[in-house]
């Protein structure tokens, strides 16, 4: 029954929500809100608990296996887990919520949680139409909450951007899931996987299927080049609702291709294709994150790479290397999500997330301060984060299959969005305040402060989610790798999916545990800490004119070698800006030639 | 990226498109061919569990939990109208613009016509939500019926009689209800039979559906007919 709850409680919640909420006063709202959001939190954990010794599954409304027309809900540690990463967030979203928004409606509370009913149901369907329902689910909540300050341009803009992009790949996934229900007359994920593999390798029917259904999961994922809503969308968003976009629902992008490929796909077909659009992100995305000023443009960027990162380790398809990209996604999403909160934090403050216009007017929010300091250099993989235990495993396992270009990506992706992140937090807590003469001239970009009333000092409710995601993703890194691993080798298992929804029985592997602690792990997560201070320094604008901020920067562009690489890495700066134009045009012209560019990768032999 | 280089880059991607599909679709079943495994269990379970209608055995039963995500997604949307749309109203009212009220211009066989379908069309919907699991209809077409014949006063001229007609915190309040419901009846109606489940969760979308319809329009209407009255100085 805690499958079915998982999904339905939040449900109830937000459908309530929605037909009392004008009646109700704020409190009762955020306090109903925040309790389903643990309710959901303990109940995710529940399944995750018992994942590993019983068979977590849920036939629904009685349709079992033997019918062949039923809906199961299966929770392994891995589905169960996701959920519960999902809960976690949401709950510290609408804790800072709390008193981050002086006027709301209710209807923000339900959508948040309808929003958390639709992760927590697409982590859980073992059906292949069940999943699509909810992933669309997702994205309409996702429109709506990104387009909630609608009285804004951009935000129309954004949100527009997102929902046409995220449409078009939804299409496409549903002709893909079309295929393989023709081909098999199946839809659940193990029945339709069984099938597949009883007819044998091939053909161009299960690469188009393949190539289809994973277009729709890797828009969601930001794969490169279906990446250009996440910048525009997460810019424009309420920032508690970046903290989920950010933190878990773009992962689930990552987490529905590798769900689809080992239940349905496993062996069938390559996964290259993935690999390279990913690392194509992780590169595009730590590039883009450094040359942003905008917070959450470049937070927003920074999920790209790290995103990028986490396809990379699924395409790696095998067990150690989903165990890493398992750390990875924890971490990340602890970390992200205390870094949006930040800025959430510095937007309310300052009406403002333009590090050209912070510069030292951090000091008064210590708090927020250590959060970004810390969340860069845990973003870089300082031990014992989960990000550092994630990369140790990662580019170990990615090293034994002979990709030894993953290391070097993996380190320059972390040190690229971490130097950027640590830039950050030496303007604008770092560098003396610049004098209001010499501010920057032209038009400042305000921000609406999705707030009306500034408030005097940051209250708690503020401050506390964020340290604990902070926490939260340095815990993860703690996780033993047993456990880790068994759940890997259970969710990539050839035919452990199928038993377990099926049969309901659980395989019971026992592979090498997953060891993070290791002396090329250790070296690594050095190398990229160095790396990201490296950076953080070269990258660091100049001093205001009267000399009066800015004691570290710019020594590179002062030299006249400097100076002619500064050139060239302008002209590239302007194209790459340029090719984030903001046109949907682009974005539908990008999108078509990325499943061309998939369909090619998967098609080769 | 200029329109050519837009364009050409379209092309290339679609290309690549078309002939993945292309010989994707040469792998499937001939067409109208005897194996349909699916449909063949899926008739079997109907007939054994009674539901006269196949369809609503489908929707409602054996694949319940896709229409509650599909409701959901209605819901969703809904209350996204209301919220996002409603800034904008305010805005626009705020800059001076207002509703246009009164009988529009039309003849009187259309306010006629109007005026005698909407009772008609009101029974109509009822039926179709009513009888859906034993004939073609159900929550959702019967929902749709509902949700629009209101509308056939606006299409009579009288708009005012229209807002009378559906107070919208009242139909806000009962789509969510009957959302609630519905998921209430799909989590614990699992030991129901289904000739007691399926006209249940009819009723439940049949009512979410029509109201939902009902409150997306509203929203569109506010925004078709909000006029800048050219009259008053804007600023």
């Amino acid at each position: 029954m805690i499958l079915q709850l998982t999904v339905a409680l939040p449900v109830l919640a937000a459908a309530l929500l929605a037909a009392a909420g004008r009646w109700l006063p704020r409190l009762a709202v955020d306090a109903a809100a925040l309790g389903t959001a643990a309710a959901v939190t303990a109940l995710t954990a529940v399944a995750l608990a018992r994942s590993p010794h019983r068979p977590q599954v849920a036939w629904l409304g009685g349709w079992g296996p033997g019918t062949g027309v039923g809906i199961p809900l299966a929770a392994d540690p891995f589905a169960a887990g996701t959920a519960c990463t999902a809960a976690v967030l949401t709950l510290a979203a609408l804790a800072f919520s709390w008193r981050y928004f002086t006027e709301i409606q209710a209807a923000f509370h339900a959508m948040v949680l309808l929003f958390l009913a639709s992760m927590c149901g697409f982590a859980y369907t073992g059906d292949l139409f069940n999943a699509f329902v909810f992933f669309e689910l997702m994205s309409v909540v996702a429109f709506a909450l990104t387009g909630y300050r609608s009285e804004e341009p951009s935000t129309v803009h954004g949100a527009l951007n997102f929902g046409i992009v995220q449409s078009i790949g939804a299409y496409l996934t549903l002709a893909g899931i079309a295929l393989v229900y023709a081909r098999t007359g199946e839809l659940g994920l193990a029945t339709a996987g069984r099938h597949l593999a009883a007819a044998g390798p091939g053909g161009g029917l299960v690469t188009g299927a393949f190539v289809l259904i994973c277009t729709g999961y890797l828009v969601k994922a930001a794969a490169v080049p279906f990446h250009f809503w996440l910048a525009d969308a997460h810019a424009v968003a309420p920032t508690p609702v970046c903290v989920l976009f950010s933190g878990i629902m773009v992962e689930l992008g990552v987490y529905g291709v590798a769900r689809t490929y080992w239940a349905v796909f496993d062996g069938l077909v390559p996964l290259r294709a993935v690999a390279v659009l990913g690392a194509a992100a992780a590169l595009l995305g730590a590039v883009m994150s450094v040359l942003q000023h905008h917070v959450k443009r470049l937070l927003a960027y920074s999920t790209i790479a790290h995103v990028g990162l986490l396809l990379v380790g699924v395409a790696a398809a095998t067990p150690g290397a989903l165990a890493g990209t398992a750390y990875s996604l924890a971490g990340h999403a602890g970390v992200k999500g205390a870094l949006f909160l930040g800025a959430g934090a510095l937007l309310n403050r300052h009406r403002t997330v333009d590090v050209r216009d912070l510069r030292g007017r951090g000091r008064g929010m210590p708090v927020t301060g250590a959060v970004f300091l810390l969340g860069g250099l845990f973003l870089a993989g300082l031990p014992p984060s989960g990000t550092f235990a994630g990369h140790s495993v990662t580019e170990h396992a990615a090293t034994e299959i002979g990709w030894w270009w993953y290391t070097p990506l993996s380190v320059a992706a972390s040190a690229l969005t971490a130097g950027a992140v640590l830039r950050v937090w030496a303007v604008v807590w770092r560098s003396a305040p610049a004098p209001a003469a010499s501010r920057r001239d032209g038009p400042q970009e305000r921000e609406d402060p999705e707030t009306r009333v500034t408030l005097g000092s940051l209250p708690w409710t503020m401050l506390a989610p964020g340290l604990v995601l902070l926490a939260a993703g340095l815990a993860t890194g703690l996780i033993p790798g047993g456990p880790v691993a068994a759940a890997a080798e259970a969710f990539t298992g050839h035919g452990a999916y199928a038993a377990l929804v099926l049969d309901g029985r659980l395989t019971h592997p026992r592979p090498v545990p997953a060891d993070p602690w290791t002396l090329p792990g250790f070296a690594g997560a050095a190398v990229t800490v160095l790396l990201a201070v490296l950076i953080a320094a070269a990258t660091l604008p100049h001093a205001a004119p009267d000399g009066g901020g800015g004691r570290v920067g710019g020594r590179l562009a002062r030299r006249p070698a400097g100076r002619a690489v500064g050139r060239a890495a302008a002209a590239v700066t302007a194209r790459l800006h340029a090719l984030h134009s903001g046109h949907i045009g682009d974005y539908a012209a990008w999108l078509t030639a990325g499943v061309a560019v998939l369909a090619l990768l998967t098609a080769l032999r | 990226m200029t329109a050519r280089v837009r364009l050409l880059l379209f092309a290339v991607g679609t290309a690549g498109f078309a002939a993945l599909f292309a010989a994707a679709v040469r792998g499937l079943p001939e067409f109208g061919g005897p194996v349909h495994p699916y449909a063949a269990r899926a008739v079997h379970q109907a007939v054994r569990e009674g539901t006269p209608n196949v369809v609503a055995s489908v929707t409602f039963d054996q694949r319940g939990f896709d229409t509650l995500g599909e409701e959901l997604i209605l819901l969703a949307a809904a209350i996204a109208a209301v919220v996002v749309l409603h800034v904008v109203r305010r805005e626009e009212e705020d800059d001076g613009a207002a509703h246009r009220h009164g009988p529009a211009e039309v003849s009187d066989a259309l306010r006629i016509a109007g005026m005698l379908l909407l009772p008609v069309t009101l029974v109509a919907g009822v039926y179709i939500v009513a009888h859906g699991q034993q004939s073609p209809g159900g929550g959702f077409q019967g929902g749709v019926v509902l949700g629009t014949a209101v509308h056939l006063l606006y299409l009579a001229g009288d708009y005012p009689a229209l807002q009378r007609l559906r107070p919208l915190p009242a139909f806000e309040t009962a789509e969510a209800l009957a959302a609630a419901l519905f998921t209430a009846i799909v989590l614990y109606a699992a030991g129901w039979a289904a000739t007691g489940r399926v006209p249940a969760l009819n009723g439940a979308v049949g009512a979410e559906v029509g109201c939902a319809l009902v409150l997306l329009l509203s929203k569109f209407f506010e925004q078709a007919l909000l006029v800048r009255d050219p009259a008053r100085p804007t600023k």
